[in-house]
């Protein structure tokens, strides 16, 4: 029992607890503040597993950016809490029933596999030598993520206007 | 050392499943898609895990292209949420039930 | 065979015998319903042919020691050989005569009885139906063929008690009948499958013959003997099944007199006879007969004692009779059962016939009416009346005196006294109930002075009438001298176990003295000029209550239909009709609809079920990929 490995149980109990806590809250706001605590606990865990970029940019991406777009829209939707019925039986029975098998799958797979035994070793990835990889292997996926994110920006921006012109211009954007 | 993978990989497959029963039970259009962030960050967790197994720095970068892609991914989301809350006036699902 | 059939005058006029009756019943009933002569007509020209063929083979087969059987061909089936054909041996000709006599004489009486009717060439068919079907039952070669007749014979009887079938009463006891009857020959039906199972054939000479003991154990000889006994019960209307009789006097009077009197019912006896043999193989059987036919001689000589309908105290005491009949066959003397079969059919018919009369000439079934109304005026009826019930009392030197005597000599020879105390008391019984009546009708209180009470039938009619009570009049008064010839007729038959009857010279004194002293006891209730005209059962409410209610019977057979049969069992399948199988299928229509709703379900919109699906798509293809 190493103390990484302790640190490593503590933040799965965090990460777990403020999940469970973030999909059974009946408050939109509440649920992504807990959804936040969450992400800075894995955050952490993959400061652990030794990418240290990548817990900057889960912080920075994730928790910043994505979780406070979720809290915008929250907000200017006007959402009322309360109005939906919490764990409505016909679907929270099928899903708990899946859950149950999948548990168990996941469970039997774990435990049946050798491979899972194999204890990690501590490694640290330099986020200069991370960079110079992935920019030297895969130049061809950034460029096409960043055409992505091109393709976002302009579909958000084109269903978010809000259309002041006559019905006709009114449906043609409803169609889109 | 740190854990054992196995451990590693039963995090990862509860928040998975966590995130799918957010998915699935929630009434709220805004709660699906948190769901999809919660899944998506497990599937992160067992990447960055794998290449630590393996020592490789494959699973990381994987991870950087999944972030990017929950980005546009929920921007392009949330956008059409709130365009079907100006079209319909609520978020739950069962009022986009146009189907019947 | 039909070469076969002129040169054997014997098989020719068995034949003609028992099928020109049904042949008349056809013809009546597909061409001759509106020609009342001419359906008269064929049918008593059938029944003349019938009692001439059987007259004839019994005067040419009285020296009969081997029975004549002719067998067809008809069932055959593995192992299993059931013939159709005829039997001659002494109980069967002796019956055919019987039947023969007494149907000819019942249809010329009707001709005047049933004249005017509506229905007249209808009850002459039906006659002519019954006629067949009993003629055939008499002569039946095997058992099968024998229960055929049977039902045959219930189906006639069905259709005679209900003949007025405008009236609610009539077809209700037509009902009762074939359904109670019916029900003793569930009884019967299985306990010949009993035998045909272990004897592989029905044949009623195989049956009676001593090798039957080799093939059956006693138990199951004594489990069949109780079932076929179950069908005798129900059609001689022995205890419990007797209540349908006294109902069935809805029919006309000649059909009662017929029927019901001396030819039907007494089917019941006659099967008793016939398989004798095989009966007396079982001890404990034939102590159950004697038992039940005790028991019903004495409870229908009880409700005879408080009945105010002339056509019900004989009914009450056809019942009575027969389980003395019973008694005596069942006590191991196979001659005076069959004797007493032959002179009560004679002399019960006459006494239904002469009430006939009185009712047709008073229009009332009720006795102290009649006697009131002058019915002793009436002299031909009433003295055969007097005649027929001093047969039925057992006063000599009428020819029930000779049967009775027979009887009480069988039971005497038993080795408890009990049953010949209780023949005794039967005897007294009769003898009570029977001049009651007589003293009710001869000695009224008062006399109504009506003088004009003839219809307009005219003579003719009172003549048709009178000739068949005149007859059947001497028939009683002297068939008790033919007891020896009779007797000498029976001793050829085969199997049947000789009793040796030891001789009770007291008994006959004991007979007469029981006989008279009813007669006594009736002359001071009922004959003498200052009497008070209320007999020693009606004085005490509760015995005149229970006997009047057929002793409570028929109450107890009501509740048991209305709890059991049609609370439990007809509600059970009532309830099973409509919920389980109009609710199984109603429940497959709406399961159908209902699938169609969840696959719709599926099919269309929310989209939360559709992501659920996904996931549960990839556990399973984790599930498969694991294993």
């Amino acid at each position: 029992m190493t103390v990484y490995s302790i640190i490593f149980y503590l933040l799965a109990l965090l990460i777990l607890g403020s999940t469970a806590m973030a999909i059974t809250r009946r408050n939109m706001v509440h649920a992504v503040i807990y959804l936040i605590f969450s992400f800075f606990g894995s955050a952490m865990i993959f400061y652990l597993f030794g990418a240290p970029f990548l817990a900057v940019l889960e912080v920075i991406i994730y928790a910043g950016a994505i979780m406070v777009l979720f809290l915008f829209i929250v907000i200017m939707m006007k959402l009322k809490p309360g109005q939906e019925r919490l764990f409505p039986l016909n679907q929270w029975v099928p899903a708990a029933l899946c859950g149950i098998v999948y548990i168990a799958i996941g469970l039997g797979l774990v435990i049946s596999e050798p491979g899972s035994r194999i204890t990690l070793k501590t490694a640290q990835a330099d986020p200069g030598l991370f960079g110079q990889y992935i920019f030297g292997k895969h130049w061809l996926s950034i460029e096409i993520v960043s055409l992505l994110l091109l393709v976002a920006l302009i579909g958000a921006l084109l269903l978010g206007r809000r259309s002041k012109k006559v019905p006709a211009a009114k449906a043609s954007e409803g169609e889109l | 050392m740190i854990v054992p993978f196995g451990h590693v990989l039963l995090l990862a497959g509860l928040l998975f499943l966590m995130g799918m029963v957010c998915m699935v039970v929630r009434r709220s259009l805004i709660m699906i898609l948190l769901g999809v962030e919660i899944m998506l960050n497990a599937a992160a967790i067992i990447l960055v895990g794998s290449s630590l197994l393996w020592q490789q720095l494959e699973g990381q970068s994987i991870v950087l292209f999944v972030f990017a892609i929950a980005g546009a991914e929920v921007s392009v989301g949330l956008a059409l949420i709130v365009w079907a809350h100006r079209q319909t006036g609520s978020v739950d699902p069962r009022d986009f039930n146009r189907l019947k | 065979m039909i070469a076969a059939l002129t040169q054997d005058s014997t098989l020719l006029a068995t034949i003609l015998a028992t099928m020109l009756p049904f042949v008349a019943f056809l013809v009546i009933m597909v061409f001759a319903r509106n020609h009342r002569g001419l359906s008269a007509g064929l049918s008593i020209g059938a029944i003349m042919v019938s009692l001439l063929g059987a007259v004839f083979l019994l005067t040419r087969h009285w020296q009969l020691e081997v029975p004549i059987q002719y067998l067809g061909r008809w069932l055959v089936s593995g192992d299993i050989h059931i013939p159709f054909g005829f039997l001659l041996d002494q109980p069967s000709l002796l019956m055919l005569t019987i039947v023969a006599t007494i149907s000819f004489l019942v249809q010329i009486y009707s001709l005047g009885y049933m004249a005017g009717d509506a229905g007249f060439s209808r009850y002459y068919a039906f006659m002519s139906l019954f006629a067949w079907a009993m003629m055939n039952l008499t002569l039946a070669p095997t058992m099968v063929q024998l229960y055929i007749f049977w039902e045959l014979v219930g189906l006639s009887s069905y259709l005679l008690i209900g003949f007025w079938y405008e009236k609610f009463s009539a077809t209700e006891a037509g009902k009762k009948a074939f359904v109670m009857t019916r029900f003793g020959d569930v009884a019967f039906f299985l306990g010949l499958l009993l035998a045909l199972v272990n004897l592989g054939n029905l044949n009623i000479l195989e049956m009676n013959s001593p090798q039957v003991t080799e093939r059956m154990s006693p138990l199951l000889i004594t489990i069949a003997s109780l079932l076929i006994f179950g069908g005798i019960v129900g059609k001689s209307a022995q205890f419990p099944l007797l209540t349908w009789l006294p109902d069935a006097m809805e029919g006309p009077t000649p059909v009662s007199a017929l029927l019901h009197s001396a030819t039907m019912v007494a089917a019941g006896v006659y099967l008793f006879g016939r398989l004798f043999p095989f009966f007396s193989h079982s001890a404990t059987a034939m102590a159950v007969f004697l038992a039940i036919g005790t028991i019903s001689m004495l409870l229908a000589s009880t409700m005879a004692m408080v009945s105010r309908d002339i056509k019900q105290v004989w009914a009450y005491s056809t019942i009575s009779q027969l389980g003395f009949m019973i008694m005596g066959l069942a006590a191991g003397s196979y001659f005076s059962g069959m004797f007493h079969l032959t002179t009560h059919a004679g002399f019960k018919a006459l006494l239904f016939l002469c009430a006939g009369v009185f009712i047709h000439v008073f229009e009332t079934n009720d006795v102290f009416e009649i006697g009131r109304r002058g019915g002793r005026r009436l002299k031909v009826p009433m003295i055969c009346t007097v005649i027929g019930a001093a047969a039925l009392a057992g006063l000599p030197p009428f020819s029930g005196f000779f049967s009775k005597e027979l009887i009480l000599a069988a039971l005497a020879d038993l080795k408890n006294p009990l049953w010949l105390v209780a023949g005794l008391l039967g005897v007294f019984f009769t003898a009570y109930y029977t001049f009651r009546l007589i003293f009710i009708i001869l000695r009224p209180e008062d006399i109504l002075d009506e003088t004009g009470i003839h219809h307009d039938h005219g003579h003719g009619s009172y003549w048709l009438m009178g000739w068949p009570l005149i007859l059947l009049a001497a028939i009683t008064a002297v068939l008790g001298f033919f007891e020896g010839t009779l007797e000498d007729f029976f001793k050829a038959q085969q199997f049947i176990p000789t009793t040796g009857g030891g001789h009770h010279s007291w008994l006959s004194f004991a007979a007469l003295g029981t006989a008279g002293a009813g007669v006594v006891l009736a002359w001071i209730e009922y004959g003498r000029r200052s009497a008070t005209r209320i007999g020693f059962a009606e004085r005490i409410a509760p015995l005149n209550n229970l006997f009047a209610e057929r002793w409570y019977i028929d109450r107890f057979y009501r509740r048991f239909l209305d709890v059991f049969i049609y609370g439990m069992v007809s509600r059970g399948f009532a309830n099973n009709d409509n919920k389980v199988i109009d609710g199984g299928i109603d429940g497959l229509s709406r399961g159908t609809v209902a699938t169609g709703r969840f696959t719709s379900v599926l099919h269309l919109g929310m989209i939360q079920y559709r992501l659920l699906t996904i996931f549960v798509v990839i556990v399973l293809l984790a599930l498969y990929f694991f294993f």
